[in-house]
């Protein structure tokens, strides 16, 4: 019973934090830390805009990619 | 009274008067009116809510042709093909003076059709944009961003660059995960060693080891990888170093504490192994962090470089390629414009800055039959002239191909911790083979010679001697940082404290580098304003400095307006002003006014006359800068030789040395010959600092150990120099040999007190009374030492 506890709680909390830790290595590898002024700055100019932008963005990329045939 | 307004684009504030009216808003120019209503119509006039009141440059309204970005020669060389098929160039945003900037270029390239994605980065002012070529082109993207007030040119992302960054990345990710796994270790640890002193069932303590040895596995063959990769290619070359050190001390502890998990007897120290290792990857990563990119300092030059030159062809001006132009071509080259190849005047004459050769700012007069040279600048003349080499032989293509070599060649003197760690690993990794053979043959069982064997690795702790160095230069790099003084890459302190040569150039670094007046001698009353007034229409650095003479004597005095000001290159300014007839400037120009005069003077003299009589002479020098003496001689205390080599003649250079207290110097010295005395130099096995300020001392400081360059001199010698004196002053030199010796102290500090450390501890692990569990914190205390020794910087510092 003791085991069982200790390693249910070992395996739950090293799982969650592995879980942040694979959030951060992806927003590492996606260059969202490249620029820390940038970084920095990113909460002024955060809004509902920017979300749509970024979203819109997102769409015209994935749109292009089928469409886009290198000459 | 005038009204100044600001203009609503860029903050600029003008005269009411002067200022383009449009409805409520005010605009300085045309350009900024443009901006503001294309904003507006795009929707993002929410700029200049994010903007503040951050003044922005006026958008230039005459831009070359941007078609030209579209040719298939820019395409080779700029424009790369990503993974899925899109175009993606880097480009650098000329104009970006706050964040709203980016925010501003980056929303209006997305709402192109066609462009994908538009990422700027705001320290560097570098972009990278890709696109779908067959929606939108290059051409068009450029001018959408010089539409918006901006200009953007292409570089070069060169290999280097990108590889420099992927490194820095993968560090990054390493340290994530290793000090995630090592921190969660830590908490798992702590169980453990209660356990041990308080007592704990056999299954409690495997669970415990089991996560452990989860947690470690990561750290080792993930963030561990570089220490085997870099025994591997060690050992290929046949080098014992600190990798293998490390990577056989943490690899062999692993794989013991596994057999421990599953034989569930004794201690496992999976802790130590993600320890040893979190620890060194800090060390290696605060090294990669402070090293320079020498990618970086080659856009810049090219950058200064443009691509096109004007030439007459057919009888009438075109435009062509610089590499495209043959011997025997007409170039056409106007004031202000650089001079992009060797060649022969045949029309015009002027005046031209060879200050990228001589490093001397006082402009040289050249006229019909005269030769120019690449890299110069044309200050007033409009002239035509006759190349007579192409531009891969130029003298400016040949400065470059030398910077490049030069930079790339740079030598680097080996780190005392890198030459150390050779030996003491190679002596560690004997111990501990042979205090395991001695004490399996003495006969003891295995488990026990084998982990005495492996705590003679563990308590050599390879931690504090990683951290030795990196530590004790990053405070060394902190302390400089504070005043004012530079270093970019952290190996360089290590270096100039070995220095036992100092170059100095001449103009600008010993002296100010601009005339100033020493002297005054006034023969007969005159307005003093209408000198003034003289002075101030002309950039010659003789007028600028005795105009700032002026302006200093009386805070208040004014300017009025001339007639009729002309300004006769290598003579001097003749105007008239309240039907005066002024001259002001040097002898030539007298004798060519027949005008007598008896004056003899070792400095730069300007002569001032109303109506053909000398009213006064103004006596000028460049003068030697503050503390320039005591340096020398402070340096020379500490057996330090000065050399002093400047493109000047021999009478000035004669002159300033003596005054300096510099023994030897060279003088007449062309950039190569510069670089080429560095050199010779380095054959004498002397280690070298170049101190420089301009264009003609960049091979030089490329090719010193270590180059100094001054903060207010070029930007290509502030971006080539190794350390950077923001303040310019000569005794900022003296504190960076000053820091640079304290930080040398210091990292021999440190690794006599890890290897001391070593000393004691060694022979009690090889005696088996050092259990694995005391070598692991006494690692931390050591590395604790190491780190604590080196804040004592500050107060040493300050002590003398």
């Amino acid at each position: 019973m003791d085991s069982w506890v200790i390693s249910m709680m070992l395996g739950v909390s090293i799982f969650l934090g592995a879980i942040a830790l694979f959030a951060f290595l992806w927003a590492i590898k996606n260059g969202q830390f490249d620029d820390e002024n940038k970084f920095l700055n990113a909460a002024k100019f955060d809004g509902e805009d920017e979300l749509n932008d970024a979203v819109n963005q997102e769409r015209k990329k994935e749109e292009l990619k089928r469409s886009y045939k290198p000459e | 009274m005038s009204n100044k307004v600001a203009c609503t684009h860029c903050h600029l504030e003008f005269d009411e008067s002067i200022m383009i009216k449009d409805e409520e808003y005010f605009f300085c120019c045309n350009g900024c009116q443009g901006v503001f209503h294309l904003l507006n119509e795009e929707g993002l006039e929410s700029f200049y809510e994010k903007s503040g009141n951050i003044t922005l440059t006026p958008p230039r309204e005459n831009f070359e042709d941007s078609s030209n970005f579209n040719t298939n020669s820019f395409y080779d060389r700029f424009v790369k093909t990503n993974t899925d098929g899109f175009n993606e160039v880097s480009l650098i945003i000329e104009g970006i003076h706050c964040s709203a900037c980016v925010w501003l270029n980056e929303k209006a390239l997305h709402k192109m059709a066609g462009v994908i994605e538009a990422n700027i980065n705001f320290t560097n002012n570098k972009a990278t944009i890709v696109w779908a070529d067959n929606l939108v082109k290059l051409s068009q993207i450029i001018d959408m961003i010089r539409s918006i007030g901006y200009n953007a040119f292409a570089y070069d992302a060169s290999i280097q660059e990108s590889h420099a960054n992927k490194e820095r990345k993968s560090y990054y990710l390493k340290m994530a995960v290793a000090i995630f796994s090592s921190m969660n270790i830590m908490w798992i640890a702590v169980a453990q060693y209660a356990g041990y002193f308080t007592g704990m069932t056999g299954d409690v303590k495997t669970i415990l080891n089991i996560a452990e040895g989860i947690l470690a596995t990561p750290v080792l063959f993930y963030s561990g990888w570089i220490f085997f990769r870099g025994a591997y290619y060690g050992l290929k070359t046949k080098v014992i170093n600190m990798d293998l050190l490390v990577a056989t001390g943490a690899l062999l502890t692993y794989i013991y504490s596994i057999y421990i998990t599953i034989s569930q007897q004794g201690e496992a120290y999976f802790d130590s192994v993600s320890m040893i290792i979190t620890f060194v990857l800090i060390g290696k990563f605060l090294e990669v962090l402070s090293k320079k990119n020498a990618a970086d300092t080659l856009d810049i030059i090219s950058k200064n470089i443009p691509s096109e030159v004007k030439i007459i062809k057919n009888g009438s001006i075109t435009t062509c390629k610089l590499d495209d132009v043959e011997v025997g071509d007409t170039i056409v080259v106007s004031s202000g414009e650089k001079i992009l190849l060797d060649g022969e005047i045949i029309q015009g004459d002027g005046s031209f800055d060879e200050s990228s050769l001589t490093g001397e700012s006082e402009p040289v007069y050249k006229n019909n039959g005269m030769n120019v040279v690449s890299g110069t600048l044309s200050i007033d003349a409009d002239i035509q002239f006759r190349a007579t080499k192409d531009f891969e032989h130029s003298t400016l293509s040949n400065l470059v191909t030398l910077l490049e070599s030069a930079i790339n060649k740079k030598p680097k003197i080996q780190q005392m911790a890198n030459k150390l760690s050779e030996h003491f690993s190679s002596a560690i990794l004997m111990l501990s083979f042979m205090t395991f053979t001695v004490w399996w043959l003495w006969p003891h069982s295995f488990e026990t010679s084998f982990m005495i064997g492996i705590s003679v690795i563990l308590i050599a702790c390879p931690c504090a001697l990683a951290l030795a160095t990196p530590v004790a230069t990053l405070v060394g790099l902190g302390l400089g940082a504070s005043r004012g003084i530079l270093f970019k890459e952290a190996a360089q302190l290590e270096t100039m404290a070995k220095v036992d040569t100092l170059v100095l150039d001449k103009t600008g670094t010993i002296t100010v580098g601009k005339p100033e007046v020493i002297k005054e001698h006034i023969y007969e009353d005159f307005d003093k304003e209408i000198l003034y007034s003289v002075v101030k229409s002309s950039n010659h650095p003789v007028a600028r400095g005795i105009a700032a003479y002026m302006k200093e004597n009386n805070e208040k005095i004014k300017d009025t307006i001339l007639d009729d000001f002309t300004q006769l290159p290598a003579l001097g300014i003749t105007a008239t002003c309240r039907d005066e007839e002024l001259l002001g400037g040097n002898k030539k120009l007298l004798i060519k006014n027949d005008i007598e005069i008896d004056f003899i003077s070792d400095n730069t003299l300007f002569y001032f006359v109303v109506n053909k009589k000398v009213v006064a002479i103004y006596e000028l020098r460049d003068k030697v800068k503050d503390g320039a003496k005591e340096l020398v001689d402070s340096l020379r205390a500490k057996n330090i030789k000065t050399i002093m080599l400047t493109g000047d003649n021999e009478k000035i250079a004669k002159r300033v040395s003596f005054e300096v207290g510099i023994e030897e110097f060279l003088y007449e010295q062309t950039p190569q010959s510069k670089a080429e005395y560095i050199n010779s130099l380095h054959v004498e096995a002397k280690t070298v600092v170049m101190v420089g300020d301009g264009i003609n001392d960049i091979l030089a400081l490329a090719s010193a150990d270590i180059g100094i360059a001054m903060g207010s001199g070029s930007d290509i010698a502030v971006e080539v120099g190794d350390v950077v004196l923001l303040d310019d002053s000569l005794k900022s030199l003296g504190d960076a040999f000053k820091i640079s010796r304290t930080t040398y102290g210091l990292i021999k500090q440190n690794l006599f007190i890890s290897l001391g450390y070593n000393a004691i501890t060694i022979p009690l692990a090889m005696a088996g009374y050092v259990i694995p569990l005391v070598a692991a914190i006494s690692m931390s205390i050591s590395s604790l030492l190491v780190v604590g020794n080196s804040m004592r910087i500050k107060y040493k510092w300050h002590r003398g």
